[in-house]
């Protein structure tokens, strides 16, 4: 009865991640249920789901797309809109507060030259608050990608800028060094 | 059958009861305040408005969420509970716009009704503070949304998951910025759109068709049936000084529940149409009803009509009428293929008509536009067609072109064009009578706003008809035509004293 | 970081090495899970509930007990691992799956074979997304070794893991809101009735557990049920994961038998507190459960008992150490942003109600509060608490009305207070919130 903005133009997984669409929708019991992974595809390539994903979603999932919205808008780390290159989400619950996540946030604020909640002009940093990252007793934490930056200091926040700056990510915290297989990262 | 307690009265209630259910009956019909429990929608438990307390259970309760059990002591009154729905009605109020003096659900409001009982207090929370959202959001065709007014209850996006199974709307993020909408790019758009808003308790969904039309407690109420169709859903017209206002379903389980389809809720509109006809009109002229009679006796009417023909959108007893007026003389039901259209999986039924039953009951033949034609030809003599526009064949136009006519009708339509004399005759909305939905069941619609102009009555026109013809036994009231059609087929009702639901021949009889 | 005393759960955390299935099964792994293949799902359970444990993810509700909540003879059981780990002050599961996946799955597999659950899904929260990939190595190591799979070590049990990932809501920690994710809809919690145990995920009878109560199984099948009772109380048995946060000299996640005193733990494994900070409060078992001051909480031992006398709640066991240096009304602001943007929104005490005490705390600490705003707090927390579907609600309330009842004076303070002209904290002007 809805009929969708957009048809499936400009929309394309790799076929690595049309496989992974595929595959977790044989593995979950039923296709709805593949939802969550599936968006973590499209986030895992694309960084955001676009109305066009939000397409292929319901094309693929028999759900509506009112449900895959509501979906995305529920969960912090679902986008829709593009993001910057690296967005530096900065802890500011309460232990983290308690040994100082705000002078942190100050100090990535006075580097960057933009406020919580906002992105550089030339789209390369994002700064952001979080509730708790489960890092509490080696807080001052910040999340980039899938690892988490820990005891942070204004001298580390800078060496981490000076290299991402440079566009490499340095190791991070929970990037352990580790014997045998079964830590990809 | 379960025995329970309900604030020191006794009662008993078939297993499995809700005890909200239990608790309306035993407090007299008076339910306990809510929000997000309907009756034909899944439980949600939301609101939190319905607690109650139930003794032995350490906290209080929803009732919409518990099953009766034997035993059990409940107290929807205790200070407790009082002075739990006051603390929760305040928090569906804390940020809700007050624009009561702006919005159309004033009078019909659970947030106006339910503060009058258990609220009653002085605002605590700043108009600056106050979470601001979407105002007046057109997301459909019909239905417009005010997302601040919303107490997220969720019955709209429960109807359209549930009942239409069509899942446009959704309630987007978490916490207070949560926000019903529909996905962006997308419409409430489904043929039972407006029933989001029978059900929305405040006035977030409103009709755009009511918006801003008329306070409702100005309305005036006539109940009636939806004359869109073969299903007959149930209606309440709403109506003030000659004007009709807005159609809402009227419950009826066994027909249409509490739901009827947006395009029988537009049907109203067709009542103060532009093309309505208002005064008789005899040789191209307007004239008066005074001068009918001779006009119609001029035609060559006075030995009777050569051939008469019914259509579906009349009432059961002009039906009888007309057949009765016919004498001997062939009595066509119109045009078989006329008003067809696709059945849903819903309510809409392909039979565009409301009484198409009703011509076979009396065992009135319906035919295509080439039998109609035929019998058209074949008349010799004056030719009767009250109601539809069977004219609008183009067979049945040219059989028509030339032969005496008279027309009783509501439009200013292709058979009107053609009649020389045309009847004013009465909408569905502005007469009484009674039509037999698809199932064979007869039921009642009463008037609610006086007729267009000089529109008369059909049945008094038919009667009146049957005078020029010289019978003696046109009737004098409805209610005596009612009686005579009681016999004609044979049925046990009493038809001046239908059952509120109406009912089947020789089925239940409620 | 950790003390190995005790090591049911941590004996392999700190180390490079311990994921792996090889060094897992060559000390001792896996072992238990063939016992346990052999014994009937029923003694399995029994032993579970005689050992005492109890819920470890915050409700500590006695794990083998819920088991039994199945109904007999289910065809389809669903099991959830809850590793949504979003608690503040919490971060031992994170520290279980990190260290020793291995014992977490076991410990699944074997609880998936006590209630006869063919599918389980162990929930990671997104914010954890090293451990997504950590995990899913661990399966897929142990369907190679043959522990999962179709009929597992001969035994004719099938059981499939999926590892899922969360995408950020604390509210799927909440055990219906999990299910819930995983259904495809909102995180959001589902009323009760009905109960999970007997219609959860599609309907059908689900157990949820959490990672630390999981992991905990291995040992009491290998040890036995009297064995794991001599480690606590007679009401908390076992021991329990202590994630430690604040300015003390050795934060970090401790494993200590139930029933240790807190001056003990306090001193002896954290070290007291930093050169030049003081004790002011304590907030024990994650943000969810009422403060207690220093010296209230130097007369606790760290058991449930202990601390439901006290006034407070184990919780999910994550110790926030407040110094005497913390404004608390400005950590109250942060604990309600918190459950502000937390709630799930549907029902609607907690969805307005998170909003509103958010509002009026932040009011109060720009100096434009009245004594009238502290009697609302309390009028609020009563307009939520016991009242909603899930207890997100009463997590707001508990800290909300024991910072007012034990730190009083603190909040009056701002109200005498005319706006002052320095920011009252170390927070920059301007700032998001």
């Amino acid at each position: 009865m809805s009929k969708p903005v957009n048809e499936q133009n400009g929309f394309a997984l790799s076929p690595e991640g049309a496989a992974r669409v595929d595959k977790l929708i044989a593995q979950y019991p039923t296709k709805a249920s593949a939802l969550m992974p599936c968006i973590w595809v499209i986030m895992d390539e694309h960084g955001f789901v676009s109305e066009d994903g939000i397409t292929y979603l319901t094309g693929k999932l028999d759900v509506t797309r009112a449900r895959v919205h509501e979906v995305l808008s529920f969960y912090t780390m679902f986008r829709t809109e593009p993001q910057a290159e690296y967005t530096l989400q900065v802890c500011h619950n309460i232990s983290c507060h308690i040994m100082g996540a705000r002078p942190i946030i100050a100090h990535l604020e006075k580097r960057l030259g933009v406020r919580l909640g906002e992105t550089t002009p030339d789209g390369k940093f994002a700064i952001e608050g979080v509730e708790c990252l489960g890092a509490c007793g080696l807080g001052p934490c910040l999340q980039l990608g899938k690892h988490l930056y820990e005891h942070l200091t204004p001298a580390r926040i800078d060496e981490l800028l000076e290299s991402l700056r440079k566009g490499v990510v340095p190791r991070a915290d929970t990037d352990r060094e580790l014997q045998g297989k079964g830590e990809a990262s | 059958m379960a025995k329970l307690t309900i604030d020191g009265k006794e009662i008993e209630v078939p297993d499995g009861t809700s005890l909200f259910d239990a608790c309306r009956d035993a407090r007299g019909g008076e339910a306990l305040p809510h929000f997000c429990y309907h009756p034909d929608l899944s439980v949600a438990g939301v609101c939190r408005l319905c607690q109650v307390e139930v003794e032995g259970m350490p906290k209080l309760t929803i009732a919409c969420n518990t099953t009766v059990r034997e035993g059990m002591v409940v107290h929807t009154r205790s200070e407790k509970v009082t002075r739990a729905s006051t603390q929760i009605l305040e928090m569906h109020l804390i940020n809700h716009p007050v624009d009561c003096p702006i919005c159309d659900q004033a009078g019909e409001c659970g947030l106006q009704d339910q503060y009058m009982k258990y609220g009653l207090y002085d605002a605590e929370v700043e108009m600056d503070d106050k979470v601001n959202k979407g105002k007046a959001e057109v997301i459909g065709p019909y239905v417009i949304l005010d997302q601040e007014r919303c107490v997220l209850c969720s019955r709209c996006v429960r109807f359209c998951n549930e009942i239409t199974g069509t899942g446009e709307l959704g309630i987007f993020n978490r916490g207070d910025r949560a926000e019903i909408g529909t996905a962006p790019g997308t419409e409430l758009d489904n043929n039972y759109s407006m029933n989001t808003v029978d059900i929305c308790p405040v006035g977030a969904l409103t009709s755009r068709d009511f918006r801003f039309q008329k306070r409702v407690w100005m309305l005036k109420a006539a109940s009636s049936v939806c004359p869109g169709c073969a299903t007959g859903c149930n209606v309440r017209i709403d109506h003030e000084a000659g004007k009709i206002y807005r159609l809402k379903p009227r419950y009826n389980p066994e027909v249409n529940g509490r739901w009827m389809c947006d395009k029988g809720r537009m049907t109203y509109k067709t009542v103060h149409a532009d093309n309505r006809l208002g005064d008789p009109v005899a040789g191209g002229q307007p004239g008066t009803w005074a001068a009918v009679p001779g006009a119609v006796a001029d035609l060559g009417a006075r030995e009777g009509f050569a051939l008469v023909v019914a259509s579906p959108q009349q009432s059961l007893e002009e039906m009888y009428l007309l057949k009765a007026l016919a004498a001997g003389s062939p009595v066509s039901g119109g045009l078989s293929d006329a008003d067809r259209g696709e059945k849903d999986a819903l309510l809409l039924d392909g039979d565009r008509t409301p009484n198409r039953r009703g011509l076979a009951l009396l065992d009135i033949a319906q035919g295509d536009g080439t039998a109609l034609a035929a019998l058209i030809n074949r008349a010799t003599g004056t030719i009767l067609i009250h109601g539809g526009d069977p004219a609008a064949d183009p067979e049945v136009a040219a059989a028509l072109d030339g032969k005496a006519l008279v027309y009783i009708g509501t439009f200013d339509n292709a058979t009107a064009a053609l009649a020389r004399v045309v009847l004013p005759g009465a909408m569905w909305a502005e007469k009484a009578g009674i039509f037999v939905n698809r199932d064979g069941r007869l039921q009642e619609f009463k008037q609610s706003v006086a007729r267009h102009g000089n529109a008369r009555e059909d049945w008094r026109i038919l009667a009146e008809l049957m005078a020029v013809c010289g019978r003696e036994d046109a009737p004098g009231t409805l209610k005596a035509v009612r009686s005579e059609l009681a016999v004609a087929l044979g049925l046990e009702t009493d038809l001046n004293r239908m059952p509120e639901r109406g009912f089947v021949p020789g089925g239940d009889v409620r | 970081m950790t003390r190995s005393d005790y090591n049911i759960l941590s004996s392999r955390f700190g180390r490079s090495d311990g994921h792996l299935l090889s060094v897992y099964q060559a000390e001792g792994g896996y072992k238990a899970l063939r016992m346990a293949l052999t014994m009937k799902p029923e003694e399995i359970r029994d032993v579970v509930k005689e050992s005492g444990l109890r819920g470890r993810g915050g409700a500590g509700f006695p794990t083998g007990v819920k088991w039994g909540f199945v109904p007999q003879g289910s065809e389809e059981v669903y099991f959830f691992v809850n590793a949504d780990e979003s608690e503040p002050g919490t971060f031992k599961d994170r520290f279980c799956l990190d260290y020793d996946p291995h014992q977490t799955l076991e410990g699944t597999i074997i609880s998936c074979f006590a209630v006869q659950a063919k599918l389980a899904f162990i929930y990671i929260r997104g914010e954890f997304g090293w451990l997504v990939d950590r995990c899913q190595a661990a399966v897929d190591e142990a369907y190679a070794a043959g522990f999962l799979g179709k009929n597992i070590l001969g035994s004719g049990f099938d059981l499939d893991v999926i590892v899922h990932k969360g995408a950020g809501a604390y509210i799927c920690g909440e055990e219906t809101g999990l299910i819930n994710s995983v259904v495809g809809v909102k995180g959001q919690p589902s009323i009760k009735p009905p109960f999970p145990a007997v219609s959860g995920f599609l309907g059908k009878p689900t157990i949820v557990n959490n990672v630390e109560s999981v992991a905990s199984v291995p040992w009491i099948i290998n040890n036995g049920a009297e064995a794991y009772r001599k480690f606590g109380t007679e009401k908390s048995c076992g021991t329990k994961l202590w994630s430690v946060s604040g300015p003390v000299k050795n934060p970090g996640v401790y494993e200590v038998p139930l029933g240790i005193p807190f001056q003990e733990f306090f001193h002896e494994y954290l070290g007291g507190m930093v050169e030049g900070e003081e004790l002011k409060a304590v907030i024990v078992g994650g943000s969810s459960v009422p403060v207690l001051p220093a010296a209230e909480i130097m007369s606790c031992n760290l058991d449930y008992e202990s601390l439901q006398n006290a006034g407070t709640m184990l919780g999910s066991g994550g110790m926030i150490i407040i110094p005497k240096s913390s404004d608390m009304v400005e950590l109250i602001q942060v604990l309600m942003h918190f459950y502000f943007d937390e709630s799930c929104g549907q029902c609607t005490p907690c969805r307005e109600g998170t909003g509103w005490l958010h509002k009026i705390v932040k009011k109060l600490r720009r100096g434009e509060g009245t004594a009238d705003d502290i009697e609302l707090l309390g009028h609020v927390c009563n307009g939520m608490a016991g009242l909603t579907i899930c207890p997100l609600s009463d997590a707001a309330v508990m800290p909300m009305r024991s910072f007012i009842d034990k730190f009083r004076p603190e909040f009056e303070a701002l109200i005498q207070e005319t706006a002052p002209a320095e920011p009252v904290s170390r927070w920059p002007r301007g700032e998001q919130e």
